[in-house]
């Protein structure tokens, strides 16, 4: 199985049972349907995203997983990171459609012809999607929520331990 | 005379004694049959993954173990092992046994909790109150090991982070025979009682052409006849090393699910009685890792998965060669079974049987929403 | 006031939690009944959840003192806030806190509703529970050993036969408005209805 795909594709080996490879946006659907049919990668187990906004790209990675359920195969495609779309895999793994919702709440990602792109886990959220990098949680929090009082005499923990240790240390050159 | 009925909607909400944690559905009923639901999450979500950003390595492992709350242990062994396989460290044959005996320990702990929530929902009290009792002896032999009941915050990038205590192993085997003498009791009661069996059997019944390729893992493929488990296929840590078997059963329902369940409470009691017969006696427990401001992670990245008590548990990770990690995505098996299997059950069964079914599915919406 | 583990019986023999003598016999008996049976909402809202069955069954048995779990918020005498709310979870319970008859008290069980805890840079939890909805007791740990629960249902009866303290709900009845105005801080407009119009009537 991994022969059929190394006729098409570039495969990076990760260790023992865990492959990689690298294709364009476009080619994705083509991609997913070809891999799915004609060799053992039959089943979706994740849809994760990374991002790398030094670069200005988000990287998806689909990762698929033999009927056996023993070697997992890594698809890797890079979108750009304002006005990001990709076509769905709701048709060919019904459980692409939750997975699809999660990222599209918390990156923004629009995923053409999945209809169901409502709240997953936030309710009446005004900001921009959370985990992308430009928001600032501790920014937010400091704005929204208050603290207890209590801790504005808070040290900094390495300078006082230094602080003391010089102190016990005159001490003891003084005693002698 | 013809009666005007219509769909009534209501929330089986998050305030409700017969859930399995805190979520809702929202039920569309025509008497008393189900005829629409939707599944409703976000009610346990913190943000775990932005959490992770900010922090460092050793503030991360204090927080990671707060993901799945009634089974930490698998979260810290995957934590550890995709830092271990990004920086390349091996970690010794004492660790990785000691690392083997918690997670078997935190499986069995689960697998009695699931007892008791599993007999309260049709309303078989005893079993309850003896298998919470049976699990705090376990957490009581957590407690000494690593200094918490719940919450261990036991396994690193490295290794381990104590010594086994003195006579540890020999309470080990002590409790393990204490739990062979209860289950058959735990079987008059609850595994061969005709009440059970008669709301059990044919209720709940998954589509066996479509479980493989939807991406349903654990106990359900395996209530179904499908031999999958991670210990097997895809193995880690020692198990290629222990004799062990994986129980399967015919019948895709909610019967079929509770014998494999209690098949594998036996199956954990000889892992562990292999593991403490095998354990050796020296190696270091910890390797030399440098300080966690000084860690840098390699930019690369990498999936691990281990087997819970509910199926396999998946974390995808990603570094950028600083010392705080860039991406860390976790995969809980809950999250394709809460969804797109649980939707798809409820329809037209009775009102009744709802908590039954999320019980036998396993599902814990803290892993679902982070 | 006494710290550590409270045994049972010296609660009943120290004369600090006493029944005071100024009370009439009707309030000190009402007081002695209330206390001693208390009926808790099951409502699992966090991590605390997961200690709970612990203490509820046979080996911590908290029956003894006279607690049982009931599934309504009509029944429910407490509610148990067990670790971090998050946004939607708070609304969802001061709605239960508003539908519980009273009198009603509160227990909040760990350390997240104290000042955040270890998700005090989350974007999704609150911080201080006590700004929301009065909190009678703090239990504080992570998690709380189920001894310790014990401990604050005992510390809680005491303070219930005590006439000198006041009791949250009467806080929330009377002080409505700072209350709501926290609410509102947080919610925008969706917050429950306005019980203001219904209280002024009341006789104090």
């Amino acid at each position: 199985m991994i022969k059929i795909l190394k006729k098409h594709y570039e495969i990076e080996e990760k260790g023992e049972r865990l492959f990689k490879i690298y294709i364009k946006k476009e080619d994705l659907l083509k991609t997913i349907d070809f891999i799915s049919l004609s060799s053992n990668f039959m089943t979706l187990s994740q849809i994760s995203c990374a991002d790398w906004i030094e670069d200005e790209i988000f990287t998806l990675n689909y990762i698929l997983t033999t009927e056996k359920r023993d070697k997992n195969l890594m698809v890797e495609t890079n979108i750009p990171r304002i006005e990001s779309k990709l076509p769905t895999l709701l048709n060919i793994f019904p459980q692409a459609e939750v997975m699809e919702r999660d990222l599209h709440e918390m990156y923004g990602i629009d995923f053409i012809g999945n209809h169901t792109l409502y709240d997953f886990a936030l309710e009446d959220w005004k900001e921009i999607p959370p985990l992308r990098r430009e928001f600032d949680t501790l920014k937010y929090v400091n704005e929204q929520f208050d603290f207890r009082a209590g801790r504005e005499d808070n040290k900094d923990v390495k300078a006082e331990i230094k602080r003391r240790r010089a102190e016990a240390k005159r001490l003891k050159n003084a005693k002698k | 005379m013809q009666k005007n009925r219509e769909l009534i909607k209501i929330f089986h909400g998050p305030q409700h004694p017969g859930i399995t944690g805190n979520m809702s559905i929202e039920l569309d009923l025509l008497g008393e049959t189900i005829k629409g639901a939707k599944t409703h999450v976000g009610y346990l979500h913190r943000g775990f993954e932005k959490l992770v950003e900010r922090r460092t390595i050793i503030q991360a492992f204090t927080i990671v173990c707060r993901i799945c709350v009634p089974e930490p242990d698998p979260n810290e062994e995957n934590f550890a092992r995709a830092i271990e396989n990004l920086a390349g460290i091996e970690i010794s044959e004492k660790a990785k046994y000691i690392r083997t005996m918690v997670l078997e320990m935190a499986r069995l702990s689960s697998l009695m909790l699931w007892m008791g929530g599993q007999s309260g929902s049709i309303g078989l009290g005893t079993i309850g109150q003896w298998s919470i009792y049976d699990r705090d002896l376990i957490l009581d032999l957590f407690e000494e090991l690593t200094g918490g009941r719940v919450y261990h915050m036991y396994i690193y990038p490295g290794g381990v982070r104590r010594e086994l205590p003195d006579g540890f192993l020999g309470r080990l085997s002590q409790l393990l025979d204490h739990l062979e003498k209860r289950l058959p009791l735990y079987d008059n009661v609850f595994f061969e009682n005709s009440t059970f069996k008669k709301r059990a059997i044919g209720v709940g019944v998954v589509n066996r052409d479509e479980a493989l390729r939807n991406g349903y893992v654990g106990q359900v493929l395996r209530g179904c006849g499908i031999k999958r488990d991670v210990r097997r296929d895809n193995p880690y840590l020692v198990y290629e090393k222990l004799d062990f078997e994986i129980p399967t059963f015919d019948g895709c329902d909610v019967y079929a699910r509770a014998m494999v369940r209690r098949q594998e409470i036996r199956e954990s009691i000889k892992i562990l009685r292999q593991v403490i017969e095998q354990m050796p006696t020296e190696g270091a427990i910890m390797q030399k890792i440098p300080k966690h401001r000084k860690f840098k992670i390699p930019k690369d990245d990498t999936f691990v998965a281990v087997e819970s008590a509910r199926g396999e548990y998946g974390f995808y990770m990603a570094g950028d060669g600083t010392e705080q990690i860039r991406r860390m995505q976790v995969k809980g098996p809950s999250l394709i079974h809460g969804f797109t299997l649980l939707e798809n059950l409820l329809v037209d069964e009775e009102l009744s049987n709802v908590a039954l079914i999320m019980n036998s599915l396993g599902i814990c919406p803290p892993e679902i929403e982070r | 006031m006494q710290e550590g583990f409270i045994d049972y019986q010296k609660v009943l023999e120290n004369e600090e939690h006493a029944i005071k003598s100024t009370q009439s016999v009707i309030q000190k008996a009402v007081d002695w009944f209330r206390s001693k049976s208390m009926f808790v909402l099951a409502y699992g809202t966090g991590c605390g959840a997961i200690e709970m069955p612990p203490t509820f069954t046979s080996r911590y048995d908290i029956e003894r003192i006279g607690v049982v779990g009931v599934a309504t918020p009509r029944q429910a005498d407490i509610l148990i806030v067990s670790g971090y709310c998050s946004y939607k979870t708070l609304k969802r319970v001061i709605r239960s806190y508003e539908q519980m008859s009273e009198p009603k008290y509160v227990i909040a069980l760990g350390s997240c509703t104290i000042n955040g805890g270890m998700y005090w840079d989350s974007y999704n939890t609150i911080k201080r529970l006590e700004d929301y909805i009065p909190v009678d007791m703090f239990v504080n740990g992570c998690m709380p050993r189920p001894e310790a629960l014990i401990e604050g249902f005992v510390k809680l009866q005491a303070n219930i036969k005590d006439a000198k303290r006041e009791a949250g709900y009467i806080r929330y009845r009377e002080d409505n408005k700072f209350y709501k105005n926290n609410q509102r801080k947080i919610f925008g407009e969706n917050i429950e209805p306005s019980y203001e119009a219904n209280f002024a009537g009341m006789n104090q």
